[in-house]
């Protein structure tokens, strides 16, 4: 629990650090571009400052209405796992995802996106290898389909493939 | 009033109806995903309208926007996650009707009530916009601007369960939308010196990372099916009939859903818990509540459609966004070249016109294809989150990409993405934060002009001071009401 109220104050501080950040760096503007930036940052690091003493005050609170936290305007964060479990899996999707733009980089976006979820079906879905490259075949059916009919493009990669692949 | 007709005709072409029913389509997909909502549907829509005829946008934006809260009835009814925000309170009783084998009654009664809901809610934006249009004509830039500066405290306010947080959140969306060149002179922002910065953040990749990134990660980890069993038992007719029986609890909560809709901050996901209170308050028989009480379900979806029509109006006539899809709206009213606010009751009533129109008949396409369509939609909830996930990340990096075609655009998707899970996790309200962000040009380029055209003087406008006495106003009042509304949600929730 600790080490979770720790993460949120953290957060907390990289706002208040932000917006320091832009009253800071706004000074130097020239008059107009100055005036909106200048003092929506200044009266925002102002309450980022109160903010961060209401939090690190209400901690007890906070810690017995964790799971129902963000109830209002937001879908709730209602996890059933422990929070150390929610931590690994969200790097584990963010490193799945940096590891496509590598492959985007490397071939290009038709063919690693498509490459992508064909693995992820066989992989981390557990689908038959059928079903997996047929997934695959679809995402790649579908990124034609838009580039023709809608006039979209994609990044190319290092590796030069004949349309619709790269 | 030939204006008004002039639009149905305009509309009732066959490639307006085309993509009125296209965006219908693509609402009842949006809506029965867990968690995205209208804010994601219209956030991939945006590169599609680059260069459209706004009649043909307006049908497919508004076509899509008016089903979700229909549709997202699916997964709150078959297996209690609300399919997005607006439809937490069908879950009450909802749910337990599919569970004692009465979903295609609950379903039912729903998509007429969302029918009813949305017709009213087009028909009271309708009746207002000729008595709006001198009160939007009065309004000048320092008027517009306290207008915003009232939209953003009172969305900053309610959007959370802190109101500071929420003021903080709608800074957050202020500071994204302060990147990049300024408007009034040549001067460039926070931009670390790097290229792709210079035309700030494009609000694709805004909405998208604020809303669909962390939506597709959380269902990620949580890595469960949508919906474990698909039955849908019978009793559609009782479902239809259930609502014609309760035709005045249908139009109270829909009136109550326009006038809702049409407060800024307010919007989609206290309508449904205000409605179902209201509800309950007003029933003398209340044992049945929370265990599968028609009535239940009735309330908040005939209020959850009403609301598109209310959050239309202060969109329209002043540019301000009622709740996050309306922001995104706005965007796109920008990226057509539509300036909101005066101009829309003089040179483009038929714009207008066409957006009601357009919502008229998207509820009514969106009730029937839902009623149509049940069987294999309900078909669609029991397949699992793992086998969508990589068509979802597929769809969002290649909407992101259309920004600007750079590298720049796959990045930033990710770094807005990763500071949207984080808000979530930590309870910063990102719809607040999405609407700052579109707010923060006209915000901007009101100040500016107020200044420049008035000096300091802008302040002691009559306008100006009564839109200040009313935001202090409305902050200490919502304050309060959060408080109430509150407590009133929980209880709803427990009983």
């Amino acid at each position: 629990m600790a080490r979770w109220l720790t993460l949120k104050n953290l957060f907390s501080l990289f706002l208040i650090a932000w917006f320091a950040y832009g009253v800071w760096e706004a000074r130097s503007y020239a008059y107009l571009a100055k005036i909106f930036p200048f003092y929506i940052s200044l009266v925002l690091l102002i309450f980022a400052v109160i903010s961060i003493f209401i939090e690190l005050r209400t901690v007890v609170d906070e810690a017995e209405d964790l799971h129902g936290a963000s109830s209002g305007s937001d879908l709730s964060v209602d996890w059933d796992m422990p929070m150390a479990v929610v931590w690994k899996r969200f790097g584990f999707y963010i490193g799945i995802i940096l590891g496509v733009y590598v492959l985007i980089y490397l071939i290009g976006y038709p063919l690693a996106i498509s490459l992508f979820i064909c693995l992820f079906y066989r992989l981390v879905a557990k689908a038959k290898w059928v079903a997996s490259i047929v997934a695959g075949c679809a995402g790649l059916g579908f990124l034609a389909l838009a580039s023709k009919v809608l006039g979209m493009d994609w990044p190319t990669g290092l590796l030069k493939l004949p349309w619709p692949l790269g | 009033m030939e204006a008004f007709f002039h639009s149905l005709t305009v509309l009732l072409t066959p490639s307006h109806l085309l993509l009125l029913i296209a965006g219908v389509v693509l609402g009842l997909c949006v809506g029965i995903l867990p968690g995205l909502g209208g804010i994601v549907g219209m956030t991939i829509l945006l590169p599609v309208i680059y260069g459209m005829d706004p009649h043909n946008a307006f049908a497919l934006l508004i076509g899509m926007v008016a089903v979700i809260p229909t549709s997202d009835t699916f997964p709150s009814v078959m297996m209690g996650i609300p399919g997005s925000s607006a439809s937490q309170a069908t879950i009450m009783d909802g749910y337990p009707l599919a569970r004692k084998g009465e979903a295609a009654r609950a379903l039912g009664a729903a998509f007429t009530a969302s029918l009813i809901g949305g017709l009213i809610g087009a028909a009271v934006l309708t009746l207002i916009i000729p008595i709006a249009r001198p009160l939007v004509l009065a309004f000048g830039s320092p008027e517009l601007f306290m207008l915003a500066v009232l939209g953003m405290s009172m969305v900053g306010v309610l959007s959370g369960n802190q109101p500071i947080k929420g003021i903080i959140g709608a800074g957050i969306g202020l500071m994204l939308g302060a990147i990049g060149d300024a408007p009034a002179v040549t001067e460039y922002r926070y931009t670390f010196g790097i290229d792709y910065l210079m035309d700030g953040i494009s609000l694709v990749i805004v909405g998208l990372g604020l809303f669909a990134f962390p939506e597709i990660i959380d269902l990620l980890i949580k890595g469960r099916p949508i919906s474990e069993k698909a039955e849908l038992g019978k009793g559609w007719l009782d479902g239809v009939k259930d609502t014609i029986r309760h035709k005045f609890i249908v139009l109270r909560c829909a009136i109550i859903g326009v006038v809702i809709g049409f407060i800024p901050g307010l919007g989609g996901s206290v309508v449904d818990w205000i409605a179902y209170g209201h509800i309950i308050q007003t029933s003398k028989d209340r044992e049945l509540f929370g265990k599968g009480d028609i009535r239940g379900v009735i309330a908040p979806e005939s209020a959850n459609n009403a609301k598109e029509g209310g959050g239309l109006i202060p969109t329209f006539l002043f540019g301000i966004p009622g709740s996050g899809s309306m922001a995104v709206f706005l965007g796109g009213l920008l990226i057509l070249g539509i300036q909101p606010g005066p101009s829309m009751v003089t040179e483009n009533v038929d714009l207008l016109y066409t957006a009601i129109w357009s919502l008229a008949l998207a509820n009514i396409f969106g009730a029937g294809l839902a009623l149509v369509l049940s069987k294999p939609i309900t078909k669609l909830t029991v397949v699992p989150f793992s086998y969508l996930a990589p068509f979802m990340i597929l769809i969002i990096t290649f909407a992101c990409y259309q920004a600007t075609y750079s590298w720049g655009d796959l990045i930033a998707l990710l770094l807005v993405g990763i500071l949207g899970w984080l808000m979530k996790q930590f309870g910063w309200p990102r719809p607040a934060a999405l609407i700052g962000f579109v707010l923060a040009g006209n915000l901007e380029q009101y100040l500016f002009i107020s200044v420049q055209r008035y000096g300091l003087g802008w302040l002691t406008r009559p306008g100006v001071i009564i839109m200040t006495v009313i935001i202090i106003a409305s902050l200490s009042a919502s304050i309060v009401y959060q408080k109430k509304l509150k407590t009133t949600g929980q209880t709803a929730a427990k009983g």
